[in-house]
């Protein structure tokens, strides 16, 4: 049981940091989103004309923002599940099948990272975006175009994020199963995640 | 064989696991088995794909506006309003709770803030005034689903997204559904008023109500230069009009809109209008969003957007009941719900890709036909299934999954695939409501304190209710699709 207290710990401490500051991040970028969309909105139709960028920076921002604040949802258990007969179970059994479901679960995203990894590195990410530049001077005299690979890694950190949250919570479910409940810090109290409904 | 992850992908999702991981588990398995390894990296740049999407970012931007707004204290507004309008009928607040909902389905599109926001101020009023605290939860829970059925709505842009329908068709199709849920609502509190003995409430209840000499003049004006806008419409300039004769008919329009506000304000208290004035700009937020989407003007993503502008505007200068403190929490309440919903679209996009590589919707087609031939008895079926399925999942993801393997279907015995979208979303709307995972009943019980079992035995006739809705916008087309045809968004 010490073994697995230690071995949580490093995860549940980076997962603690890491996802506040994922959070911190996600927060500035549907700030960035909603701005983005007004300024074409502004330049669209009262200008009256659209600029290149706009959309394509906004969905950047929402990419990162998903990948970002998603795996802080799955580890306060916003992901949306039938959880009924889990809940019918009795204590050890549902511990046992939750324990097996997280297994699945970090298959799925075991694969996903491996596939975003190629992705990201691959042929893919090479090509550039079709609108968005890095100015690379103070005087905005030259620009870096920013390449898709920049995008798509936003998918990639969040099933890495993901994993890890995954991890965390396969521990956390060994040690209820072998009755250390008690010894778990509780994770942040779940939100209403699912306004969407 | 690649058909059978239909049944592993029902199997993973019964025995508790997330539903994005079921969307992807299940497809992955079988093409695994199925030796099409390289076709799993498709269901990864489908997620992707799926998620890197401009309509769908109107999903955070509608969270945000309705979270700021409710932040920014517009419920209480409503519900006063509500309280001026319906109050003084039998069963006045069950009744006010109905309307409020109507109203604030406008703002949010979200049945489980409805639940929260409006059950947290009428419960504990409602029980005040004499009302069983099961009765007035149910009747929170009950309305609550008219918010994704009015738009703006979370889940008709995902089915929009989905199956690749017109955001604004759906929205606009949802507007006469959703008030007749409502309308059908009330009626049954009055039914049950007898047998209930329910009060009647006064047509004010709140006292000590002020204004601010700002928001005094916002609504002043907004009220005429909506009005004046409606007014000028339906002046017959004709087409080739020119741009000084529309804005004389907007002039006279306002001049009209004026001359009928003073004549109003002759027949109706100080209270009332003041009441009145205080809903006017909250209530222009689904002016603007429904206005800029039909005039052309917005994209419905564009209108989201808009609908934060305005929300920060009415908070944070007009209203002033929001702090620059207050924002990071409203951001990342927004940003945290649409990370969640934005990654189950991406995996029902990968999903969608392998239902069709699996030739699903044809076999379950042939299938369904087998049962009979007659589009009438299918859409029965269906709603069936359909009001079964809410009942353990919700909407959203009911919608993701379901969709790309029913609309088809349907689509080709002749129903229209706005009609299709609309049977859908309300009969699964309403499923959020319904025993034993509705997941505003946990949200009612949680803010009334009933349980709930409870709520679910005092929801049913108002279930009841909303069931025969269900049906007769399946059976009568027009009540759904009138709407969008006389704009033009459905031909």
């Amino acid at each position: 049981m010490a073994l697995l207290t230690g071995l949580l710990l490093p995860f549940q401490m980076f997962n603690d940091y890491a996802l506040r500051l994922g959070r911190a991040i996600g927060i500035v970028a549907i700030a960035l989103m909603v701005v983005a969309i007004l300024i074409q909105v502004f330049f669209r139709y009262v200008l009256n004309h659209a600029l290149p960028w706009p959309d394509e920076a906004a969905r950047f921002a929402m990419l990162w923002m998903t990948g970002l604040l998603a795996p802080m949802a799955y580890r306060r258990g916003g992901f949306v599940a039938i959880d009924m007969v889990v809940r019918m179970m009795p204590v050890r059994v549902a511990a046992l099948l939750s324990l097996f479901l997280l297994l699945v679960a970090g298959v799925v995203l075991a694969i996903a990272v491996q596939i975003g990894w190629g992705e990201v590195t691959g042929f893919g990410g090479r090509f550039a975006t079709a609108s968005l530049y890095l100015p690379t001077s103070w005087d905005f005299s030259s620009f870096y175009r920013i390449p898709r690979a920049w995008m798509m890694a936003s998918l990639l950190v969040g099933v890495t994020l993901l994993s890890i949250v995954n991890f965390e919570l396969i521990l956390r479910s060994i040690i209820t199963l072998l009755g250390g409940a008690g010894r778990l810090k509780p994770l942040s109290a779940p939100e209403q995640e699912i306004m969407a409904e | 064989m690649l058909i059978w992850f239909l049944p592993v992908f029902l199997l993973f999702l019964m025995i508790g696991l997330p539903v994005f991981f079921g969307l992807l588990a299940a497809p992955g398995i079988l093409l695994f088995l199925n030796g099409q390894e390289k076709d799993i990296t498709l269901l990864y740049r489908n997620v992707y794909n799926g998620m890197d999407s401009f309509p769908l970012m109107a999903i955070p931007f509608f969270m945000l506006a309705g979270e700021m707004m409710n932040k920014g204290g517009i419920t209480i507004r409503l519900v006063e309003f509500s309280q001026a309008l319906m109050g003084h009928l039998r069963g006045g607040l069950a009744q006010v709770n109905i309307l409020s909902s109507i109203l604030f389905a406008g703002l949010s599109g979200s049945a489980v803030a409805d639940t929260s926001a409006l059950g947290s101020m009428l419960i504990p009023a409602m029980e005040k005034e004499g009302y069983t605290r099961r009765f007035a939860a149910a009747i929170t829970a009950a309305s609550s689903v008219i918010g994704p059925i009015i738009p703006p709505s979370g889940i008709m842009i995902i089915y929009a997204y989905v199956m690749g329908e017109s955001v604004a068709a759906l929205f606009l199709a949802g507007i006469v559904p959703g008030v007749m849920v409502g309308v059908s609502l009330m009626i049954m509190v009055r039914l049950l008023a007898d047998k209930y003995d329910l009060p009647a409430a006064k047509r004010v209840m709140f006292s000590g109500i002020t204004l601010s000499p700002l928001e005094n003049i916002f609504s002043f004006l907004l009220v005429r230069l909506n009005l004046g806008l409606l007014l000028s419409t339906l002046a017959p300039l004709g087409d080739t009009a020119s741009t000084t004769a529309k804005w004389l008919a907007f002039g006279a329009g306002v001049l009209v809109a004026h001359g009928l506000a003073l004549g109003l304000r002759r027949l109706v208290s100080p209270d009332f209008r003041l009441v009145c004035k205080r809903a006017v700009v909250p209530l222009q937020t689904p002016i603007l969003i429904l206005g800029g989407i039909l005039a052309g003007v917005f994209t419905p993503t564009e209108a989201a957007a808009v609908a934060v502008a305005y929300a920060v505007v009415v908070a944070f200068f007009i209203l002033r009941t929001m702090r620059l403190g207050d924002l990071p929490d409203v951001l990342s309440r927004a940003a945290l719900t649409s990370a969640v919903v934005l990654l189950l679209v991406g995996a029902a996009m990968a999903f969608k890709t392998v239902v069709s590589l699996s030739y699903a919707p044809q076999i379950l087609a042939d299938y369904i036909l087998s049962l009979s031939d007659n589009p009438l008895i299918l859409l029965f079926l269906i709603n069936l299934l359909l009001f079964i399925v809410g009942m353990f999942l919700d909407a959203g993801p009911a919608i993701i999954i379901l969709g790309p393997i029913l609309a088809p279907i349907f689509t080709d015995l002749g129903v229209h695939p706005v009609h299709f979208a609309i049977i859908m979303s309300v009969n699964l709307t309403v499923g959020l409501a319904t025993p034993p995972m509705g997941l505003v009943l946990f949200v009612a019980s949680a803010v009334s304190g009933e349980r709930v079992e409870a709520i679910a035995k005092a929801i049913l006739p108002f279930l009841a209710i909303e069931v025969a809705v269900i049906f007769l916008i399946t059976y009568i087309p027009a009540i759904s699709m009138t709407i969008p045809r006389l704009t033009g968004f459905v031909q």
